[in-house]
């Protein structure tokens, strides 16, 4: 029988569940979100414990740089992430700091390269939003990355527009983040009523410009569709401007 | 003239220039707007390939000078633009608040002369600076032949600035650029170099040289550029493969510009800064152009096969980073794991060894990964050739000399 164990999709949730199977030396066959069905074999447990904050608690222990790997693994889309994240940490007691030396452990090397992914692509949108002005000069945005990076790039764009308003809104997440020139909130989207989006008078004209630019700035004698393809993927472009308008032509 | 209109002319113009890095700057947002980032960001990618980090264009393609292989030279017949400092911050505020760039790139032709063109660049920067309080990229061209205390300002407000050889050396120069020459580059060069700190030019100097235009060697070229690394600190050396804009009698006629050869000038860049490389290690008299089938590093080790294999869990660091297929990321994870296990294939692979390259000129725990006996230079080359998959992308690379 599997034994397969849910949580409710939080981290905190996560940590809490991880802390009950190290300390009651129990090793679960799988790990999963809420809404989890299983098959045959398996056996669904949720437990349903009283989440408290471990956040610091698992610092303390485990250290920053193992604490911000294991958060990237979470933040992706992996399938079994909360059993990597488990392993990983398992072997944490028994390896120490030399853990993350330990490459040839399958959650080590797994856990390095999902981290790697994550916060590759979190990079990848720091230059891929593209934010249109709307008529209150509130700058608006529409992502929709592979992983969730939504608070990642929150954290770059605090700092850079300082003094903007801007919501940057993950459509496969269904989650905006907001940002009030103090900080930014992380909120669901039927939290936030934004309907009737109008754009500014010169937003039309920018991006007319911009394109013209984008245009321009190719030389033709090197023209290399693959290369450009490999840095800016497709399954993109329908968020970046200069490039949406290609997608049509070349379906 | 429409603002649009000027953006084509002055963007068009300034395409050539290979450099788009944004990196190297830490500068923060004090309450204004941008700030830079210390790895760089890339915003978008152009048609060929090349990243848009920074909004490339000139301040004006008016120009004084003719040089042979420039499009804004004196004597051609082009339509010319200038932006005024507004429409340039305009334009650049409203192009990085909506993110779609990391910063400006600001060149210009020579107008009047270099201190009226370096003085209309420091209005204009000065103004996106302390008007517009801009924090984020900017990279400015020094213009040669202008006064100092201007390039101590100018350099003061940037975060990059460069100046171009253009070409390697001074014959070329002076056949191709009868205006430029190569001592007030220098100059340049070396003041930043000695003022650079902090708050003058952060992240440091580049330049860039134009490949094929006339007949140096790439010994020619990799000599120049490792001159420059050493005696000017430059952070980086932009190689830009010929395009014939203009006809000139004195210009080679191409069909193609010489993408292959630029490639291997970058290959070979890298290898003179992060694998502790030497000029004299790749090329020679006898040799003076790199092989185009085989990249430069293979090439090498297919000249030293004799040091080879490579013991990979005893070997140096040094000695890791002359392997084909290991390179600095993967040779750094060697180093730090292989004390902890008994690294095996597998493991290397994991660590992002290349190792269809690898597996020809390293050993793992003794082991030879393939059979010892073929282990000779003609079936190595021709293996690595093959995997070589520039060469199947550019067609026009002839299929010569091998079997």
């Amino acid at each position: 029988m599997n034994n397969i164990y849910i949580y409710n999709g939080e981290f905190n949730a996560l940590l809490n569940l991880l802390a009950y199977f190290f300390q009651n030396k129990i090793k679960p066959s799988n790990i999963k979100k809420e809404g989890y069905l299983g098959n045959l074999f398996d056996y669904v447990i949720n437990l349903n414990l009283d989440n408290k904050d471990l956040t610091s608690q698992f610092i303390n222990y485990f250290g920053k740089y193992n604490m911000h790997q294991i958060y990237y693994v979470f933040l992706s889309n992996e399938d079994n992430k909360e059993l990597i994240i488990y392993y990983y940490l398992l072997n944490f007691f028994k390896y120490r700091e030399n853990l993350v030396k330990m490459r040839n452990l399958k959650c080590v090397n797994e856990t390095l390269r999902i981290c790697k992914k994550v916060g590759n692509e979190a990079h990848r949108f720091k230059g891929f939003v593209r934010f249109k002005e709307l008529k209150n000069k509130i700058l608006y945005a529409t992502i929709s990355p592979d992983n969730d990076i939504l608070e990642i790039i929150s954290v770059h764009f605090k700092k850079r527009l300082k003094n903007e308003y801007w919501l940057i809104k993950d459509e496969k997440r269904k989650i905006i983040s907001v940002y009030d020139k103090k900080d930014f909130y992380i909120l669901k989207e039927d939290e936030l009523n934004i309907k009737d989006l109008i754009l500014s008078d010169s937003e039309k004209d920018m991006e007319r410009l911009w394109k013209t630019f984008y245009d321009t700035v190719g030389i033709k004698e090197r023209t290399n569709e693959r290369c450009r393809m490999n840095f800016m993927p497709k399954k993109y472009w329908h968020n970046i401007l200069e490039v949406s308008g290609e997608i049509e032509k070349s379906c | 003239m429409e603002l649009k209109e000027k953006l084509q002319i002055l963007a068009d113009s300034a395409k050539y220039d290979a450099s788009c890095s944004s990196s190297g700057s830490t500068r923060i947002n004090n309450s204004g707007l941008g700030n830079a980032h210390l790895s760089g960001i890339c915003h978008s990618f152009a048609s060929d390939g090349r990243c848009i980090s920074l909004l490339k264009i000139l301040l004006t393609n008016i120009c004084i000078f003719d040089c042979k292989y420039c499009l804004n030279r004196r004597s051609n017949n082009v339509k010319r633009a200038i932006f005024t400092p507004e429409e340039i911050c305009e334009i650049t505020i409203n192009f990085y608040r909506r993110n779609y760039i990391e910063g400006l790139f600001l060149s210009s032709g020579i107008i009047k002369s270099p201190d009226y063109t370096m003085e209309l660049l420091i209005k204009t920067i000065s103004l996106l600076r302390y008007k517009y309080h801009f924090g984020g990229y900017i990279h400015a061209k020094a213009i040669p032949g202008a006064s100092t205390f201007l390039l101590k300002k100018l350099g003061s407000l940037v975060d990059r600035l460069s100046a171009n050889v253009e070409l390697p050396t001074e014959n070329g120069l002076k056949l191709l650029a009868p205006n430029k020459n190569m001592n007030k580059v220098s100059e340049i060069m070396g003041f930043v170099r000695d003022n650079r700190s902090k708050s003058y030019v952060p992240a440091g100097q580049s330049t860039q040289m134009v490949i094929g235009a006339t007949n140096e060697t790439d010994l020619d070229i990799m000599s120049k550029s490792e001159g420059m690394y050493n005696s000017y600190k430059l952070k980086r050396v932009f190689y830009s493969a010929y395009i014939p804009v203009n006809k000139d009698n004195l210009l080679p006629t191409l069909k193609m510009p010489p993408l292959k050869r630029e490639n291997r000038l970058y290959q070979a860049d890298w290898l003179l800064r992060y694998y502790g490389f030497k000029v004299d290690d790749l090329l020679d008299k006898q040799n003076p152009n790199f092989n185009i089938l085989v990249d430069p590093k293979a090439s090498w080790s297919l000249r030293h096969l004799d040091e080879f294999p490579k013991e990979v869990t005893t070997c140096s660091y040094n000695d890791l980073l002359k392997v084909p297929g290991i390179g600095v990321t993967s040779a750094k994870r060697i180093i730090k794991s292989r004390r902890y296990f008994k690294l095996t294939f597998n493991d290397l692979k994991k660590m992002g060894v290349v190792l269809k390259r690898a597996n020809y000129f390293i050993t793992c725990n003794g082991k030879y990964n393939l059979n010892q006996e073929l282990f000779s230079k003609n079936f190595i080359e021709a293996n690595l050739v093959s995997l070589d998959s520039a060469n199947k992308l550019v067609s026009n690379v002839e299929q010569l000399r091998l079997f």
